[in-house]
């Protein structure tokens, strides 16, 4: 029997971080080390599930007018390719688009999976205590993940189509040969920190918002009385939807600069 | 996972004070200003351009809303330093 102060742990809790951080879900042991799998490492798994369930089934149907969920995902699609990726990458949209289809598309997903509360539900449905879902993308480790793969997926890119001497030569302006020092040094820089701060955008957009959230919740438990927590659910209401926006915009500005960053790396127009 | 960087750096020697937590929050209103306005004025170029051409609505909706998701990047990476002092900094 689960006592009163563990009830309100659960939906309610002092920490703001807790909610958010990663939580072990299974541990083993390989040798002498300890495998920690964490729940954000569990919710990656059911993003991917999901929309290698969902995606195939949504855009089968051969008719020319697609129908239901499949106009949803097309018109998505014809919308990043059209508007947002052929005018920066042009004739070369079709090699990429694969890669910013499925940038949007697992960030998105990864996002709006942070907002469906599950271990709330799973507690009210079954009594048990677990740290099952959470926002996956307020991981900087995982934002990170997703930015190497953009970064690597650029500079390779880049020197798949011009070659690597001609790649690393084009960094750069063409400008005075006295500051061409300072200039390359600073597209060097720039290379490095673009990944950065792609990570950091997309994971401190999460988990403010988040954190926002689980400190409202908390005023609950500070305050206990009614009045306190109407205007507290009101207000979480409130910030649900704009996380829910936050959530299509930062998929969107992830997938751009991704885009962008492509575009710069096979441009041949330094 | 979180408390990684707390740990380290209060192994290092960190020690937090009242004063500091009082300038991390002063600090993070300062840079809730700084983005404020910055956004505003964003916010604000782009509903004269939309007045002026309504046609290109869709084009400026967008290059706004780039624009703003950029600032705002930068406000969170000031303002997870802010988060560094305020929580994680403990013992």
């Amino acid at each position: 029997m689960l006592s009163g102060q563990l009830y309100a742990a659960i939906l309610a809790e002092f920490n703001p971080l807790e909610p958010v951080g990663p939580a072990p879900v299974y541990t083993f042991s390989v040798g002498s080390w300890q495998v920690i799998i964490s729940n954000h490492m569990f919710m990656v798994s059911v993003a991917m599930l999901f929309l290698m369930i969902v995606i195939p089934i949504a855009v089968k149907s051969k008719s020319m007018i697609p129908r239901g969920i499949g106009n949803l995902v097309e018109s998505v699609c014809m919308f990043l390719r059209e508007e947002m990726a052929r005018p920066l990458l042009r004739d070369q949209t079709d090699k990429y688009i694969g890669f910013i289809w499925s940038m949007f598309f697992f960030v998105l997903t990864l996002n709006l999976l942070g907002m469906v509360p599950s271990e709330k539900i799973i507690y009210l449905l079954t009594g048990k205590v677990n740290r099952f879902g959470g926002p996956a993308t307020a991981d900087i480790y995982i934002t990170g993940a997703m930015a190497v793969v953009a970064f690597f997926m650029t500079h390779i890119s880049g020197v798949r189509r011009q070659g690597l001497w001609h790649y690393l030569v084009n960094l750069a302006p063409k400008v005075p040969w006295w500051i061409m020092p300072m200039i390359y040094f600073l597209e060097v820089v720039t290379m490095f920190v673009r990944p950065f701060t792609l990570a950091i955008r997309l994971f401190a957009n999460i988990i403010a918002g988040h954190i926002l959230l689980a400190i409202l919740i908390g005023l609950i438990m500070v305050f206990k009385s009614y009045f306190v927590a109407g205007i507290s659910i009101f207000s979480i209401v409130a910030l649900s939807l704009l996380e829910l926006l936050v959530a299509f915009i930062q998929a969107y500005i992830f997938a751009f600069l991704s885009t962008l960053y492509i575009s710069f790396a096979v441009s041949s127009e330094h | 996972m979180i408390g990684m960087t707390g740990v380290m750096l209060a192994e290092a020697g960190a020690v937090v004070t009242n004063w500091a937590i009082a300038a991390a929050a002063i600090g993070c209103g300062l840079i809730i200003i700084g983005a404020g306005f910055g956004i505003g004025w964003i916010g604000s170029k782009a509903v004269d351009a939309i007045a002026r051409q309504p046609e290109a609505e869709g084009r400026i909706f967008t290059t706004m809303l780039i624009a703003a998701a950029l600032i705002e990047g930068v406000t969170f990476f000031a303002l997870a330093i802010c988060f560094l002092v305020l929580f994680w900094l403990r013992g």
